[in-house]
């Protein structure tokens, strides 16, 4: 095995050493703990980010003015200000502001990537309701649909296969976006990679390994989506 | 659909495989060289190159009163690691106009020196038996120990009163394990907080988010407010030195050569009253 790579450079000196790599995999117990917290926050983030993208998508789609208003600033909030900022503000600023309250870092991760992209995918939302035809709401209320029941049996199950490749991109994008928690000591897979690497000095594997970690989230969730969207659209 | 998926997946470990090979290849070089044995007024074949390439590049501290410290206003640094290079460079034969900073971080240090972009870091860089089997680093310029920061409310006396309390460090630095084994010696419990910039770690010691923030002393005296203060303790001497990439020995010599001549002609004395750092 080893006169295999004897002839490979970077395998035997320089940050992607053999010896890197053996130490680093004696250790792997860390970086797991924190590909644990990591599917915890993406896990509870993501579900926060549907509720809240699929009710605020309805609500700026539909055509009373106060609930319209009210999203259209909840997503200009939260698309126009950077993540980091939000997430370092809930953490460092608001215990100061009010003495006491300190919300616990998991937490911090859930709402803060929750609420980010819940902005994004009301957005998602709106635009798959506004591209079904209105004829379609309308023949609904004629039947005697309520709004919400014309919403929920008509319009919503043809807007999915619509928004369902953009919803997966946001659901991508979540995943990575909860190593923003790295900063605030989130005990995350990036914060776990970024204290392992910085106390022994292995960087080379322990960041190819954090990588893989978020690649291995993330990508059976695209192929998933995927498998998703050929099977609405045979349906 | 899953013969498609696996071909993605070799298609990416290929191509992390060949971006290593490449980036690693191309930097072997220069550190394969073996330091040959000059002549005494000849440059080792290292600081040669440095001499030749017409610039010293150095990792300082951007952030670190007395060490290194870069003026918001006017993007200069000064401080005693400052000089140091500054002196570095005059005894290269360069002036100091030819001295590049980089400001770098405990985290980054490392890297940059591993990957070519740097020359040398003098950046209260702690010698320690770990990161001289990854650098190689000089004899010692300065001794500091590692401090604790309250908030002056908190009514902690010493280290014996943080039992049960949170501790922010700096990622990629050695208190962390130095005061775990100091505080393994008085018998208390401390749990860690680790934050990529001093910046941040004060930030979360004003917000309560930890109850000490620690790390040398030097660093600590840039940070203290009306608000906070050091306690008395100290522990684990730190030897500051400076760091260069692995095998580039022959710098490393002619670094430490200076610091002797520094030291016997009272330059090195000069340059801590001036700094306040005796």
């Amino acid at each position: 095995m080893s006169e295999l790579f004897s002839n490979i450079a970077f395998l035997q000196q320089g940050p992607f050493s053999i010896p890197r790599w053996e130490a680093v995999f004696q250790n792997i117990d860390t970086l797991w703990q924190g590909m644990l917290v990591t599917l915890l926050v993406a896990s509870l983030g993501l579900a926060l980010a549907l509720a809240l993208g699929t009710v605020l998508g309805v609500m700026s789609a539909s055509h009373w003015r106060v609930p319209r208003a009210f999203t259209r600033g909840y997503v200009e909030f939260f698309q126009n200000t950077p993540l980091l900022i939000q997430v370092f503000m809930l953490y460092n600023a608001l215990p100061i502001l009010y003495p006491g309250l300190f919300i616990p870092v998991i937490a911090i991760g859930i709402l803060g990537v929750g609420m980010y992209h819940g902005a994004y995918i009301s957005e998602v939302v709106r635009a798959g309701i506004q591209s079904i035809g209105r004829g379609q709401l309308e023949a609904a209320l004629s039947q005697g649909f309520t709004y919400v029941g014309a919403m929920r049996y008509i319009i919503i199950p043809q807007a999915m296969r619509i928004v369902l490749p953009p919803l997966t991109n946001q659901a991508v994008s979540l995943i990575k976006n909860t190593s923003v928690i790295a900063i605030i000591a989130g005990g995350d897979l990036m914060y776990a990679g970024d204290s392992f690497a910085g106390r022994f000095g292995h960087y080379g594997p322990t960041y190819i390994l954090v990588g893989l970690g978020y690649f291995l989230l993330c990508f059976p969730l695209a192929i998933f989506a995927r498998r998703l969207e050929e099977r609405t659209r045979v349906a | 659909m899953s013969k498609s998926v696996w071909l993605l997946l070799l298609a990416l470990v290929l191509a992390l495989g060949t971006l290593s090979l490449v980036g690693c290849g191309g930097e072997e070089e220069p550190a394969e060289e073996p330091a040959v044995e000059e002549p005494a007024e000849e440059l080792p074949a290292d600081v040669q190159a440095i001499l030749d390439a017409g610039k010293l590049r150095v990792g300082v501290k951007s952030d670190v009163p007395n060490f290194g410290l870069q003026d918001a206003a006017t993007g200069e640094f000064s401080g005693m690691e400052i000089d140091l290079a500054y002196a570095l460079a005059e005894r290269i034969g360069l002036t100091m106009e030819d001295v590049e900073f980089e400001p770098v971080t405990a985290k980054t240090r490392g890297p940059l020196l591993d990957n070519g972009q740097l020359d040398v870091v003098i950046a209260t860089f702690t010698i320690n038996d770990e990161r001289k089997l990854q650098w190689n680093f000089s004899e010692p310029y300065y001794q500091d120990e590692v401090g604790l920061l309250v908030k002056k409310d908190a009514g902690f006396e010493g280290l014996a009163d943080l039992d049960g309390k949170t501790i922010g460090v700096a990622q990629g630095a050695t208190t962390r394990d130095a005061v775990q084994a100091e505080a393994d010696a008085a018998g208390i419990t401390v749990s860690f907080l680790e934050f990529a910039t001093y910046p941040e770690i004060n930030a979360a010691l004003e917000s309560g988010r930890v109850d000490a923030f620690s790390v040398d002393k030097s660093i600590l005296s840039g940070y203290v407010t009306d608000d906070s203060m050091i306690l008395p303790d100290g522990f684990s001497p730190q030897d500051y030195g400076a760091a260069s990439k692995l095998g580039t020995d022959g710098f490393t010599e002619f670094f430490n050569e200076m610091l002797a001549e520094m030291e016997a002609n009272g330059e090195m004395d000069a340059l801590l009253e001036k700094w306040n750092l005796l």
